[in-house]
């Protein structure tokens, strides 16, 4: 009896590969990386994303089905910069060094991005972020999207050469579609030129850099803790300084902290997503952009 | 001084309403010896709310609030039978069961509901600084009602009664949890209940003194936490929590001095004190003498409080060495932190960098991080040798000093030797 269904369990690992012979089956840690991913893999790969829409992927818990599906990946899509850390107990777990570290599965989406606000091992004040690789949110400036996919494209011609063509193809597409549409995003920030703007964490400095807006403080000074009155008495009075109207907050941050300093400055809040899935109308890194980039106009014009 | 007093009166009020209700119940849920019926209810409301919005009600709206006080009350009726359930097994682990198993079930719910997690956060992290008069408008009437409510069925709410008025006091405290929570935080609601209640009973045999002492510290404990929570620039729920733990402590060393035998009282506390200090020196000793390259709590923290101290053990060379690493470390620090800064203010002063520029400033921000962690080792190697050098020495003089702390009788132990 048992050798049966060990036998059974054999011949079906050993036909396995015929099964998933026509697409390859790719997985990333967020879904921000699976749209990019298919972005350029297109109908060749089947691509999964472990932390589901919505979640915060920095204090993302792991499920057992995630081994599976690491068990299964041809190839592994990762943000590094210890933002899912959570990933390297996984993968240990997993057993399998092709897509572990430096494996010939393993893309770290991180490589070769110009990081900012690195600070070594301590906290710069107030940064609100407590990892000394730098700020991880590197995917939320488009032009980035470029290096990222250049490390996905990099990873999928060396584990499937014979499509090597075919994916830069669809890169090159992604990407032209991608520069219309900085080009439109760019045009309609510039209404948010020397526009002060206060943000609950510090998600958006890439976001800022690009399309050069003016985050001058943030609500929240170390991830997860509860900013001081002291803080907030100082962020509102910069605040009322600066003359900033608009505050940024993602879904998942506490409506009734950013709502709090929101009224006490006379400002407006305006909810955007760091992620794809992070809120309604954000499916794919293109329609992320184009949801931010509404948002915050629209958070212009009304004043 | 002002701007802080404006910034912080609403959440005194809130403090001091939250206080007024929750001592009462604090008093009665500590004479059940249900303490942690609280968390219980907040975690049931909070599974509740999260059915709610699963359903798809939005989270401030009326059918959430209802279905919070559904679940509410029906694990006030569970609770109600707890106490006869609870002849062999304590109530208390019934109710700690009915805790894990809401929030676990919450955790699964949210699993399926798109942006559910940050609202079954929200229900339970509430953050009384940014509280204020719209929480109050519903509050005070609501604690009122409560309130008169229970004085006027006082008779039946001292825990003896039928299950009738047992499930009238779950329900009645489900209701205030479940808006307290969500204004201040499971941890400081749980603080708010049991500790001025607890310092009350220490102190007073009748509830009326019992209450009136609880409200009291309550209000002192809030203003002090909220004070400290501005002038050291602390998280303010975390920072009340602390305080109302600081004050039971203080009320427990208080309570032999103003209850018990004063004399004998002062003779243990002092005996207390030496026999803590007499433990740590030799704790320290051994950690010194057993492991000089470990971490050394208490060397430490003397050398931070009074750097010159290192002098004493370190060689001239070793001074040298550790100051210049220091320096050096502070130095690539600022310049890091000055690039930073210069790259901030680039993107939205002046031309934008070049994506070639911001490559270079990553790179040169990662250096100066890998130097200063060179620097850091340089400096942590230095003292852990000079430690090394003097671990028999200092953990024997740090022996001697904790065997003189130490109360030891030894006049009695050298006449028997």
């Amino acid at each position: 009896m048992a050798l049966r269904s060990v036998l059974i369990a054999a011949l079906l690992a050993l036909a396995w590969p015929a099964f998933a012979q026509d697409r390859l089956e790719v997985v990333t840690t967020t879904g921000d990386l699976r749209s990019l991913t298919e972005a350029v893999g297109g109908n060749r790969v089947t691509v999964t994303s472990l932390v589901p829409p919505n979640i915060d992927a920095e204090e993302y818990q792991p499920k057992p089905q995630d081994v599976v599906r690491l068990k299964r990946a041809q190839l592994l899509v990762r943000v590094g910069l210890d933002y899912d850390l959570w990933l390297d107990r996984l993968l240990a777990q997993t057993g399998r060094p092709e897509i572990g570290r430096g494996g010939p599965s393993y893309v770290d989406a991180s490589s070769a991005v110009a990081v900012l606000e690195l600070r070594g091992m301590s906290v710069g004040p107030g940064d609100g972020h407590a990892h000394g690789s730098g700020n991880p949110h590197y995917w939320l400036d488009p032009k980035n999207a470029e290096i990222i996919t250049a490390n996905i494209l990099e990873a999928l011609a060396r584990i499937d050469a014979a499509n090597a063509a075919a994916y830069e193809a669809n890169r090159q597409a992604f990407l032209a579609r991608l520069s219309a549409k900085l080009d439109e995003w760019e045009s309609k920030l510039s209404a948010l030129r020397n526009v002060p703007i206060v943000a609950y964490h510090n998600s958006w400095p890439y976001f800022a850099r690009r399309f050069r807006l003016d985050i001058v403080s943030f609500i929240e000074t170390k991830p997860g803790v509860p900013p001081s009155p002291a803080h907030l008495a100082g962020v509102i009075r910069d605040m009322h300084a600066r003359g900033a109207r608009i505050v940024v907050r993602e879904p998942q941050e506490p409506e009734r902290d950013v709502a709090f300093v929101a009224s006490r400055a006379g400002a407006k809040v305006v909810t955007l997503a760091a992620s794809i899935g992070a809120l309604p109308r954000t499916d794919d890194y293109i329609a992320l952009f184009d949801a931010n980039v509404k948002a915050l106009t629209s958070a212009v014009a009304e004043q | 001084m002002i701007e802080a007093f404006q910034f912080l009166w609403p959440a005194f009020l809130v403090a001091v309403c939250l206080v007024g209700i929750h001592a009462y119940f604090g008093i009665m849920v500590l004479a059940r010896k249900v303490i942690f019926v609280d968390l219980a209810l907040a975690q049931i409301a909070a599974l509740g709310a999260t059915v709610a919005f699963m359903l798809g009600h939005s989270a401030q709206s009326m059918a959430t609030y209802g279905y919070s006080l559904t679940f509410a009350l029906l694990a006030s009726v569970l609770l109600a039978f707890t106490r006869a359930w609870g002849t062999r097994v304590p109530q208390e682990a019934l109710i700690g069961v009915i805790y894990v198993v809401a929030a676990a079930a919450a955790i699964l719910l949210i699993e399926r509901a798109p942006q559910g997690a940050e609202h079954l956060k929200q229900i339970l992290t509430g953050n009384i600084l940014t509280s204020g008069l719209g929480d109050l408008v519903v509050i005070v009437p609501l604690y009122a009602a409560v309130g008169f409510l229970h004085w006027l069925l006082s008779r039946h709410m001292s825990g003896t009664g039928s299950l009738v008025w047992e499930f009238v006091f779950y329900a009645t405290f489900g209701i205030v949890v479940t808006s307290s929570v969500a204004i201040a935080g499971v941890l400081l609601v749980f603080s708010f209940l049991i500790i001025p209640a607890a310092i009350g009973m220490m102190f007073a045999a009748l509830m009326s003194g019992q209450l009136a002492i609880s409200w009291i510290v309550g209000t002192f404990v809030s203003a002090a936490g909220l004070a400290a929570s501005y002038m050291f620039d602390l998280p303010t729920g975390a920072a009340m929590v602390c305080a109302f733990g600081m004050s039971l402590v203080l009320a427990g060393m208080l309570y032999p001095f103003l209850r018990g035998d004063r004399p004998k009282a002062v003779r243990m506390t002092i005996m207390a004190a030496r026999w803590t200090g007499a433990t740590i020196l030799a704790a320290s000793a051994l950690q010194l003498a057993g492991a000089p390259r470990a971490d050394q709590p208490l060397l430490d923290i003397a050398e931070q409080a009074v750097p010159s101290l290192r002098r004493i053990y370190f060689t001239h060379a070793e001074t040298t060495t550790f100051a210049d690493a220091n320096e050096y470390a502070e130095r690539y620090r600022r310049e890091a932190e000055q690039l930073n800064e210069r790259e901030r203010r680039n993107r939205t002063q002046g031309q934008s960098f070049d994506d070639f520029a911001v490559a270079r400033i990553s790179s040169f921000l990662k250096s100066y991080g890998e130097m200063r962690k060179g620097e850091q080792f340089v400096m942590g190697e230095v003292r852990a040798r000079a430690r090394e050098r003097i671990r028999w020495s200092a953990g024997l003089g740090l022996l001697a000093a904790a065997i003189f702390v130490a109360p030891l009788p030894w006049r009695r132990l050298w006449n028997r030797g």
